[in-house]
């Protein structure tokens, strides 16, 4: 136990900051990418046969390849064309090409959970349909997604740690770097692990907070 | 009720106290008689003697010291040193057996016992040197500068200007000499040399730090739009065989194993696999004698 | 230097691993997942807080780290293991907490009127949960499901800490010695692609298979 202490004292403040810059690009970029995916989704829904089957090419296209691909394309390829961004803005845009397709895909998930009796009561009460949308769809289709929305909160904060191999200093970044200095198995990692366990803490008690508050059962 | 929960909390009767210092006096003869016996633990080396056959740790990702070729097989500078302890111990090359993981992978495997040794690049720290034992050098390493050739760096003393960017790998004797060397120019941190020269091809770094054989490798095969400084940032890194630390007789048998390949009987295969991986040849075997053989 | 085509070789060599990986890990973190989800509901709060620990500490912590712990910890208690045995434990304890939200997350998509007209009918336990939970569960919780079989694929990658060979490390390794990084990773893109995709279809036939009219689960 000692030693940990030790190992505390010694590197807390730069596990601090590399705490910091999870959680800061875990934010922006899960927040970036409800916007994303939600702006897939409804494009999904009501813009055509054509733009159905483009955000579905998209969706399929970014997740069933790994996110090393656009994180790699977006800081290394970009500069070739002239756009030499900010790592962790490079990083970020790819985490939220990738989770937008997630997120559009738990949106589907969750309006196909609605029960189709719900569509016609709305179009019998003759609600126009984007009213039918706001009063009746919308609702449920955010109580029914929080729960996936929440895990997928957690995978993305868990894929920040890609982004050490474009320079930013991240958890694991940081934990690989003391790794690599001092030969320790197992600290590096259980210290980065805590951090993250922290903040995956945050973000199941925000999720609840969400649920509880909007569930009307 | 109550007096079930009597029952269940009432201490049972206390033994004679006799009998307490009797056990006490035996358990204590039993155990000076065996802690002795335990502290003479087997060591390592007759482990792999008994076993027949030497694990090794490596990466898979370090030229030329470790590496996978086009086949999938696992060459390298380090991969030959390795199974040259083998046959040294065994009479047979093959009777090896190689765990590859990645960097972080390799303190585990060695402090668990998963494998008795581990090569591949790995430089002596003393922060490392802490939780992890390592055998004298069996090479040099050096760190160089590589630069696109159409960037016009010349020295070091070229790189030390706020305009540039270096790119570095997570390896702190890097981080010291960058800034000692060249204080003013930024600093970006890669964690695998293709990170690096994608930086410097895509402009995001105008210089590399990299181990210099690693250096001459990629200078010779897949970087040809680079050139290596002629000013090393460091002639030597110790490359060493890593451990656990604590067994001195496999300790004592790894480093005379290095020693004889640098500067004794094992000298000739040294020149051998130096020259198949550097091209060049390895320093004298003593500074007395003239030449490489 | 580029890229061979033996290097392709050997990448759909890793390839056909990667995917028998997480294909068992998938199978094995399913059967588990369908015994941590009622502990979710379950009457006893010890029950629940034990679920609920599971899940947190399992997706809270990097995968990373998940597998050299119980990699080395296994290897202590049962001697030499294959790294690939400890693989797929590794992925089918991980993957089982995320199987588990999923489930969980399809029963408290279940309407609540059918609970009551559950207990208005008189339906036995055993009859509510072939019967009604079983077929809701099973449709709500199918695209989530196959959000994670993907995911599964790619997270295979992390073994390689404890080595495990697969895509992403041989991928790797050309790279390191060929520095051409596009030209590698577009080609383990499209394996991993290849082999997500065709996941994502079966599983879309049968969550086509499963809608049922006026249902939820109609075509969208």
């Amino acid at each position: 136990m000692g030693q940990y202490r030790a190992w505390l004292d010694a590197y807390a403040q730069a596990y601090l900051a590399a705490a910091g810059w999870t959680l800061a690009i875990a934010v922006l970029a899960f927040l970036s990418s409800l916007l994303w995916g939600a702006l897939l989704f409804f494009l999904r829904l009501s813009a055509g046969v054509w733009a159905e089957r483009l955000v579905d090419v998209y969706v399929q296209l970014l997740r069933n390849t790994p996110v090393l691909l656009p994180i790699y394309l977006i800081y290394f390829g970009f500069p070739l064309i002239g756009l030499l961004w900010p790592a962790a803005i490079c990083g970020g845009m790819a985490l939220v090409l990738q989770n937008g397709a997630y997120i559009c895909e738990i949106f589907r998930g969750a309006y196909k959970a609605i029960d189709r009796v719900q569509h016609d009561a709305a179009k019998s009460l003759g609600l126009m349909p984007w009213m039918a949308f706001r009063k009746v769809t919308l609702p449920q289709l955010l109580v029914h997604s929080i729960p996936a929305l929440g895990n997928q909160a957690v995978l993305l904060l868990k894929d920040t740690s890609l982004l050490s191999a474009i320079t930013v200093v991240e958890l694991t970044m940081q934990a690989k770097v003391l790794t690599e200095r001092t030969g320790a198995a197992y600290a590096p990692f259980l210290l980065a692990a805590a951090f993250y366990l922290s903040l995956v803490a945050l973000i199941e008690f925000g999720t609840r907070l969400a649920h509880r508050s909007v569930q009307w059962r | 009720m109550n007096q079930v929960w009597q029952k269940i909390f009432a201490c049972p009767p206390r033994p004679p106290t006799s009998l307490a210092i009797g056990l006490l006096l035996l358990a204590s003869v039993l155990l000076t008689s065996v802690l002795p016996a335990a502290a003479q633990e087997r060591s390592r080396l007759d482990e792999v003697l008994q076993r027949g056959s030497l694990i090794v740790v490596t990466l898979g990702t370090v030229p030329p010291f470790a590496f996978k070729d086009d086949k999938g097989e696992l060459v390298g500078f380090d991969i030959d040193v390795a199974r040259l302890a083998a046959n040294a111990l065994f009479r047979d090359p093959g009777k090896i057996e190689f765990v590859i993981v990645t960097s972080d992978g390799r303190w585990p495997a060695i402090e668990s016992g998963r494998a008795d040794m581990g090569v591949g690049g790995t430089t002596v720290y003393p922060d490392r040197a802490v939780r992890v034992a390592f055998t004298r050098a069996f090479i040099d390493s050096g760190i160089s500068i590589m630069v696109a050739k159409s960037a016009g760096i010349k020295s070091l003393q070229d790189l030390n200007q706020e305009k540039y960017t270096v790119a570095n790998l997570n390896n702190p004797q890097m981080a010291d000499r960058a800034a000692a060397a060249f204080p003013k120019a930024k600093i970006i941190t890669f964690d695998t040399p293709s990170g690096e020269f994608l930086a410097v091809k895509s402009g995001r770094a105008h210089a590399l730090q990299i181990d210099t054989p690693t250096a001459d490798y990629f200078a010779a095969t897949s970087a040809t739009e680079f050139e290596v400084l002629p000013t090393l940032l460091t002639a030597s890194q110790n490359n060493a065989i890593y451990l656990k630390p604590g067994d001195f007789k496999w300790w004592l048998w790894l480093d005379t194993f290095v020693s004889e390949l640098r500067t004794g009987s094992l000298y000739p295969k040294y020149v051998e696999i130096y020259q198949k991986w550097f091209k060049k040849d390895p320093p004298p075997q003593k500074f007395y004698l003239p030449l490489a053989r | 230097m580029a890229m061979t085509p033996s290097d392709v070789w050997v990448m759909a060599e890793a390839a056909r691993i990667s995917l028998a990986l997480a294909l068992a890990a998938i199978a094995f973190g399913t059967l588990l997942a369908l015994l941590l989800t009622p502990l979710a509901f379950a009457p006893f709060a010890l029950a629940r807080f034990g679920y609920w620990l599971y899940v947190f500490l399992v997706r809270g912590t990097p995968v990373l780290l998940l597998a050299l712990l119980l990699f080395y910890a296994l290897a202590a208690v049962w001697g030499r293991i294959s790294p690939y045995a400890a693989g797929v434990v590794v992925l089918t304890i991980y993957l089982a907490a995320l199987f588990a939200e999923v489930f969980r997350g399809g029963v408290l998509a279940i309407p609540r009127p059918l609970w009551d007209c559950c207990k208005s009918l008189g339906l036995s336990r055993r009859s509510i949960f072939w019967r009604v939970t079983t077929p809701l569960v099973a449709r709500y919780a199918l695209p989530p499901y196959l959000n994670v079989c993907v995911m599964a694929v790619k997270a295979s990658s992390v073994l390689s800490i404890i080595s495990v060979w697969e895509l992403t490390l041989a991928a790797r390794e050309i790279i390191e010695r060929t520095l051409d990084v596009y030209r590698v990773l577009a080609v383990a893109a499209i394996f991993y692609f290849i082999m997500c995709f065709a996941i994502d279809r079966l599983g879309r036939r049968l969550e086509s298979r499963l809608a049922a009219k006026g249902f939820a689960g109609e075509r969208l």
